[in-house]
């Protein structure tokens, strides 16, 4: 039934596209995310859909799509930068079959983002772009949201996604994460929408998919979920106008959801200030201060999944409370091989070394000025038709920052979805440019003229 | 069970956007911007323009 159902919702999509080319970069943009073919066991689980879904969108955009005004940014440089000298660094990788496995997606990952600008040239197609990325984390979440609120979720990596591979979106620190980036734009689509109009009953789905999304760091207990909802929240203040009522709401919410939380979460979120007694918390901050050590002797990066050499030993503390005035201590020696970076910061500097690193910040610091300057620019007396401009770059800016704190505790340095979002902020930026390309000039004033000439005065 | 209906909710929503979408001229062409038509027109004038010689008599170049 399921994969019957997948299986013509893509094909309905593919084909909508004959008519619609830019449908064919949706039809990417669902694939890439939800991953269908993941999903059922049947055609699409044998066809590659997400090549024919890119082939199409690329083929359609080159014969079909209007160039006019379109111009190669700033950051579609960087990016082109960026996937150049990750091309670099997997020739000479230290583990060249791995390496190169991880290429397979990030350079697929890398020139959709350059070429998604090129195809965002209305407001429209921005918009159904972040309705679909919305939409299509909406499968994800709402299931995983549900079976929270049933079971829990189950203790870390229990919670059972659509896909249960643990890989990808359908990683639970990774979910958690990006879910938190998803919920700015779910609100500015339930404000700001034209193909779903603003009425109680897409504020209400709005509302439910930014509720399963808060529900993804408490089904899957990841910490960095709970660090993502902190600081979303934060920059939340920022943008409401009433602050005093948003801060009230947040603090009842949260009397009231603490009781409600599973014991294992809390148990878990515990140990956020306690990393000594934890070894996941200890194994990461002995990995980064590996990949720093590992980066004075390999400035240049040592290709994907450099990782996978490193061997990192601590030790753990515990105590235990024997009588009231005797606690017992006990450390134990871990020692641990091969272990991942869960960090994007230390995974740009492990495998793309430090100019990777620093293409990779330029990349994202710019992004967040780019929406600031939007934000700013529009945020009085918008020109008419215009008022959604602010909320979508403070939308998109919450997103990334969210992101890129969020990304200091997990690897998604090439995270598709987040690739997505750096291609959404300049589709917007360079629609926004044309805007005022076309924009009459302001008007002045004739000077003084004489008679009936109208020749003007030579002040 | 779970997995169905709620797979079931947002492809229909996705569903639904793309059948509006399709009926929505403003996804090619964005109403604040000019149609292609228009643009390609004005650049064809404007070298026809700069060829063609400036009319006599024209103000501030008065003859006497």
């Amino acid at each position: 039934m399921l994969n019957l159902f997948l299986t013509l919702f893509v094909a309905g999509f593919l084909a909508a596209g004959i008519k619609r080319p830019f449908l064919f970069v949706l039809a990417y943009t669902y694939i890439d995310i939800v991953a269908p073919q993941k999903v059922t066991w049947g055609f699409l689980a044998h066809v590659p859909v997400s090549l024919i879904a890119f082939a199409f969108a690329t083929l359609a955009w080159m014969a079909a799509d209007d160039k006019n005004g379109s111009r190669f940014s700033p950051r579609q440089f960087v990016m082109l930068l960026l996937l150049m000298y990750c091309g670099l660094t997997t020739s000479s990788a230290d583990f060249p079959v791995e390496a190169a496995e991880k290429w397979g997606w990030v350079w697929k990952a890398l020139i959709f983002a350059i070429f998604l600008p090129l195809t965002l040239r209305t407001k429209l197609r921005i918009e159904a772009l972040a309705l679909v990325m919305v939409l299509s984390i909406g499968v994800i979440v709402i299931g995983g949201g549900i079976k929270t609120i049933a079971s829990g979720g189950g203790g870390y990596g229990e919670l059972k996604l659509l896909v249960n591979d643990n890989t990808g979106l359908y990683e639970g620190s990774i979910i958690s994460a990006v879910a938190i980036c998803v919920i700015p734009l779910a609100l500015w689509l339930a404000k700001h929408g034209t193909i779903f109009k603003p009425s109680w009953m897409v504020t209400l789905f709005a509302w439910g998919i930014c509720f399963a999304c808060i529900l993804m760091p408490i089904g899957t207990q990841a910490r960095t979920g709970l660090i993502c909802v902190a600081v979303l929240g934060v920059m939340m203040l920022r943008s409401t106008k009433k602050r005093m009522t948003y801060i009230s709401c947040v603090v009842i919410a949260g009397l009231v959801a603490l009781p409600l939380l599973p014991h294992s979460f809390t148990e878990r979120m515990n140990t956020i200030g306690n990393h000594q007694s934890d070894q996941s918390a200890s194994t990461r901050l002995e990995v980064w201060k590996w990949t720093i050590e590992y980066a004075k002797t390999h400035p240049f990066g040592g290709g994907f999944d450099a990782f996978r050499q490193n061997e990192v030993s601590y030790e753990t503390v515990k105590s235990d409370q024997t009588s009231s005035n005797n606690a017992e201590v006990q450390t134990q020696r871990i020692v641990e091989k091969g272990r991942a970076y869960h960090s994007s910061y230390f995974e740009m500097l492990g495998e793309q070394g430090y100019p990777g690193l620093a293409l990779w910040l330029l990349l994202h610091v710019m992004g967040v000025m780019q929406m600031e300057m939007l934000r700013r620019r529009y945020a009085k007396n918008p020109p008419e038709g215009f008022a959604w401009v602010t909320p979508l770059a403070d939308a998109l800016q919450q997103a990334q920052i969210v992101y890129l704190i969020g990304g200091a505790f997990v690897g998604i340095a090439f995270q598709p979805f987040c690739y997505m979002l750096v291609g959404l902020q300049c589709g917007l930026s360079a629609y926004m440019g044309r805007i005022r390309r076309v924009a009459p000039p302001a008007f002045r004033a004739p000077r003084k003229t004489y008679g009936a000439t109208g020749i003007q005065s030579l002040t | 069970m779970i997995d169905i209906l709620t797979v079931m909710l947002p492809h229909v929503l996705m569903a639904l956007a793309i059948w509006r979408l399709l009926a929505r001229d403003d996804l090619d062409q964005d109403p604040h911007l000019p149609v292609n038509a228009d643009v390609f027109r004005a650049k064809r004038a404007k070298p026809k323009a700069s060829q063609a010689k400036p009319p006599a008599g024209k103000p501030g170049h008065s003859d006497a």
